[in-house]
């Protein structure tokens, strides 16, 4: 047990050794975990709660971040769309990498099923990702569970391209042969002794679908598909407020920078981890 | 002086923290018309010393850390990387493993050739497709001049390391190094292509360094034979010298590992162990702890080169001593 | 000759070729053409041939890893051929196989216990993990290894190492036959000595059959009972060994034997 925290801790550090600006986005990809879980602790002010008074406050105190035209706090609501950007994060990549995962590696494995899945997700990849995610939400109602839903299902497609050929792959490796002259059965060759194979190229895939689901999600909450109008989150923020952008340009500025920060963050983390994970660069000693 | 010297080449590749020595205190020489044969197993050195005599080692990971290389009287280790180019390919080639990887898959071979050419000899597009047709007879490609349009993939195994040799000579190399040319062969293709490069060797006087792992080959085809383990030349003679005494006691076990195809033996007289890893740090011989003759000495000292007969040399305490 | 423990009769294995024309149709390979031969409990056969002659796949059909285009393969008296899957698995157990590469047949994500007790676990030879785990350490002590080498990963061993590994997920079982591809040819001269020994040591012991597919001539006199030498898709000669190397037939079996390079032996040894 002791060893396999010391194996984590090392491989965290090799992610990141010389890897200075990787690092810098995993610190602030924590910070706003710690802001999405404390949130209701940690906001000054209730996120919904509306001051007529106090509406387009400028930054200062007690508005960190000044106010929206109803008066609300910017900063409470950015840190409970910190919230969202998590909840929308996680729960379209487990959708994607699971449903994706199923798909790829079953198509793969089983070559007639794949003959038919795989067409239709050459079907689905049609379609850009936005305008499949535009058109799924308008058959759908606003919720936060449809989002996460139809935000999933828009990259379980391409997750399951690109699982579907490194199953293909692997189904072919002198490896699986001999498990299965050992006698395994599908379920195992499947899930025993090609699902571990698949893990870090999985991993990586993750944090791109990440980054790809915050500005999705950004993106349908601007367009007013997304989650109703009254969470917050930080596309809503932008999209409520745009008209103030010459009176209050703080309103757009801190969710803008926020969602910036953050998808570029889980990309430099992404691309970090594909590259210590890759084994082209598994021999590369930093330095030399 | 002969053409090729090679003198006290050592190599070093990147460890985790620091630099390990692969090829140490590394020394011989070969002429026009001569054959030397490295022999040795897997991670001895053997293609590092090759890519460092053609200058292909020019990355972070592997350094030449001292020694020279003298190439018809110039030490290829002071040159330019400029002038390296002009010599690579011309006055010395080479030649690789894996006729099925190393040409280029989307180009024609006789492109391929004229390519080669092209990087030293200036001559019109006439004369190139002439040159390439005269390099593809010499190599005995049947039909060459159909096969000068053929794609690589066409080619069977044999026929594209003969394209590969083809394109080695085009500009009459006066030193050949073939890494491993006959491996990925079939035997009796193997033969083809070995007799081949001696038959040119005695038209052009070319000068070859053949690297094999197999002794057949190597016994075969060489004039003199060098047998690397773990980075040194530890014994080295003309080829009829060494089989007919071998001094060194690795030698002698790998002439015992392999099984022979003329007569039956029940077992075989395997050598114990596995070469050691890069990272294993050995003093004295490399070879004492597998070697079944090993004494105290041998952890201690390294042995020396010992001169033994006519151009015999051997790196053992005991040579001449044991009963091999 | 005794019952035979394998008889293949007319074995032809053809592969469509993918075309060569973007669009046109396919057309056969004919990888193996019309192959008989059998093999008696305990008998070691070599199948030697040069790349492309269709001996792998031989092996290959006889594990089930390829389907047959036609023949009839018996294994101790059942049609092999035309079984299920699910009706092979019983047999399964008795027929294993060894590859060729040593870093491409362990699963590099499956330390060397897991895959040791893979077999054992599937064919319900050990009934706990405590019983596993003994015939796991027996097995690799036949192998020359130590219980040491349990928890760690294929990747911490040379390859001679891991062909032991190889051999021992193949032996673990007790199968009657084994189908070894080409077991030594990735391995250094001095290690291919010591597995060749092993193997030949371990066949001795346990009486298993072997069919060893291999290209190289003096490996396959060095192990086994008799040769079948294939070329193009068909077995031209079949004999006990001391005769095809002594008075080979066919012309193409001693093309075969005069292209090997012959080491000059010294007076001394």
């Amino acid at each position: 047990m002791i060893d396999a925290i010391k194996n984590r801790a090392i491989s965290i550090r090799r992610v990141f050794a010389g890897r200075k600006v990787a690092a810098l986005g995993a610190i602030w990809l924590c910070i706003v975990l710690v802001a999405a879980v404390f949130a209701p602790w940690v906001a000054p002010f209730d996120p919904l709660e509306i001051d007529p008074v106090a509406r387009l406050t400028e930054p200062g105190a007690p508005y960190l971040f000044g106010t929206d035209h109803f008066g609300r706090d910017t900063f409470s609501r950015a840190l409970h769309g910190a919230r969202m950007a998590i909840l929308i994060g996680v729960g379209s990549v487990l959708i994607a990498l699971i449903l994706g995962g199923l798909v790829g590696m079953l198509s793969a494995y089983f070559t007639k099923l794949g003959h038919v899945l795989m067409r239709a997700v050459d079907v689905l990849m049609a379609f850009p990702a936005l305008l499949l995610a535009l058109v799924l939400m308008t058959l759908l109602e606003r919720s936060v569970a449809n989002t996460i839903i139809v935000i999933g299902l828009v990259y379980a497609a391409t997750t399951s391209r690109i699982l579907f050929g490194m199953t293909l792959k692997l189904k072919n490796d002198v490896f699986i042969d001999a498990a299965r002259c050992s006698g395994a059965g599908h379920f195992s060759l499947l899930f025993r002794h090609i699902l571990p194979n698949l893990l870090s190229p999985l991993l990586v895939q993750a944090t791109f679908i990440f980054a790809f689901a915050q500005l999705q999600a950004a993106a349908l909450d601007f367009l007013g598909l997304g989650l109703p109008p009254e969470v917050p989150s930080w596309g809503n923020m932008l999209s409520e407020e745009r008209i103030y952008i010459t009176r209050a340009p703080w309103l757009l500025l801190f969710p803008g920078l926020l969602i910036i920060f953050s998808v570029f963050s889980v990309n430099l983390v992404g691309d970090a981890m594909r590259d210590s994970l890759d084994p082209r660069f598994k021999d590369d000693i930093a330095g030399v | 002086m002969a053409l090729l010297e090679v003198e006290n080449l050592e190599i070093a590749v990147a460890g985790q923290s620091e630099w390990l020595p692969v090829v140490e205190d590394c020394s011989f020489s070969v002429d026009n018309n001569q054959t030397l044969g490295i022999v040795g197993e897997s991670g001895c050195g053997k293609s590092l010393t090759a890519m460092a005599i053609m200058g292909l080692l020019e990355q972070s990971q592997v350094n030449i850390t001292n020694g020279k290389i003298w190439l018809d009287g110039e030490n290829l280790l002071d040159m330019s990387a400029g002038d390296r180019r002009r010599i690579m390919g011309d006055t010395m080639s080479m030649i690789f493993q894996e006729p099925m990887t190393s040409l280029n898959p989307v180009y024609r071979i006789g492109d391929q050739i004229v390519e080669a050419l092209r990087q030293h000899r200036k001559m019109t597009s006439a004369e190139y497709r002439t040159r390439a047709l005269q390099l593809l007879e010499m190599v005995n490609i049947p039909d060459f001049q159909q096969r000068i349009n053929s794609y690589p993939h066409q080619l069977s195994g044999g026929q594209r390391q003969r394209v590969m040799i083809a394109m080695a000579l085009s500009c009459d190399p006066k030193l050949l190094i073939a890494d491993e040319p006959t491996t990925a062969l079939d035997v009796t293709v193997q033969n083809e292509v070995l007799e081949l490069m001696l038959d040119l060797q005695r038209r052009t006087g070319t000068a070859i360094i053949l690297i094999s792992h197999d002794m057949g080959v190597i016994a075969q085809t060489c004039d003199e034979v060098a047998v690397m383990y773990r980075g040194r030349i530890i014994e080295s003679s003309t080829t009829a010298g060494l089989f007919a005494n071998v001094l060194h006691p690795y030698t002698r076990g790998l002439l015992n590992s392999i099984p022979a195809i003329d007569s039956e033996t029940e077992w075989l007289d395997a050598i114990p162990g596995r070469v050691p890893m890069l990272e294993e740090k050995l003093s004295g011989c490399a070879f004492h702890p597998r070697c079944s003759y090993s004494q105290p000495k041998c952890a201690d000292t390294l042995p020396a080169a010992l001169s033994i007969g006519e151009s015999h040399l051997v790196r053992c305490h005991f040579a001449g001593e044991l009963e091999l | 000759m005794s019952e035979p423990l394998l008889d293949v009769q007319g074995l032809k294995v053809y592969f469509s070729n993918p075309a060569t024309r973007l669009f046109s149709a396919h057309d056969a390979i004919k990888a193996v053409d019309g192959v008989s031969f059998q093999i008696a409990p305990g008998e070691v056969l070599s199948l030697v041939g040069e790349s492309g002659c269709g001996k792998t796949t031989v092996g290959r059909v006889l594990t089930r890893l390829e389907k047959a285009t036609a023949g009839r393969v018996s294994f101790s008296g059942h049609d092999m051929l035309d079984m299920s899957q699910h009706e092979f698995r019983p047999l399964r157990r008795h027929i294993q196989m060894i590859f060729q590469d040593p870093f491409a047949s362990l699963n590099p994500r499956l330390t060397i216990e897991q895959t040791l007790q893979e077999p054992l676990m599937i064919h319900k030879l050990a009934h706990n993990r405590a019983e596993a785990r003994r015939l796991v350490v027996d097995m690799l002590e036949k192998v020359g290894m130590g219980a040491d080498v349990l928890g760690r990963f294929p990747h911490e061993f040379s390859g001679g190492q891991r062909q032991r590994i190889g051999i021992a997920r193949a032996m673990i079982v007790k199968p009657q036959l084994i189908i070894a591809d080409e077991p030594v040819s990735a391995l250094d001269v001095s290690i291919q000595a010591q597995v060749l020994n092993l193997l030949k040591r371990l066949q001795a012991e346990s009486g298993v059959a072997m069919l060893f597919i291999s290209h190289d001539l003096a490996v396959v006199r060095h192990i086994s009972n008799r040769i079948a030498v294939m070329h193009e898709g068909r077995i031209v000669e079949l004999a006990q060994k001391t005769r095809l190397f002594e008075q080979p037939e066919h012309d193409y079996t001693q093309r075969l034997l005069k292209a090997i390079p012959r080491i000059p032996t010294s007076l001394g040894a």
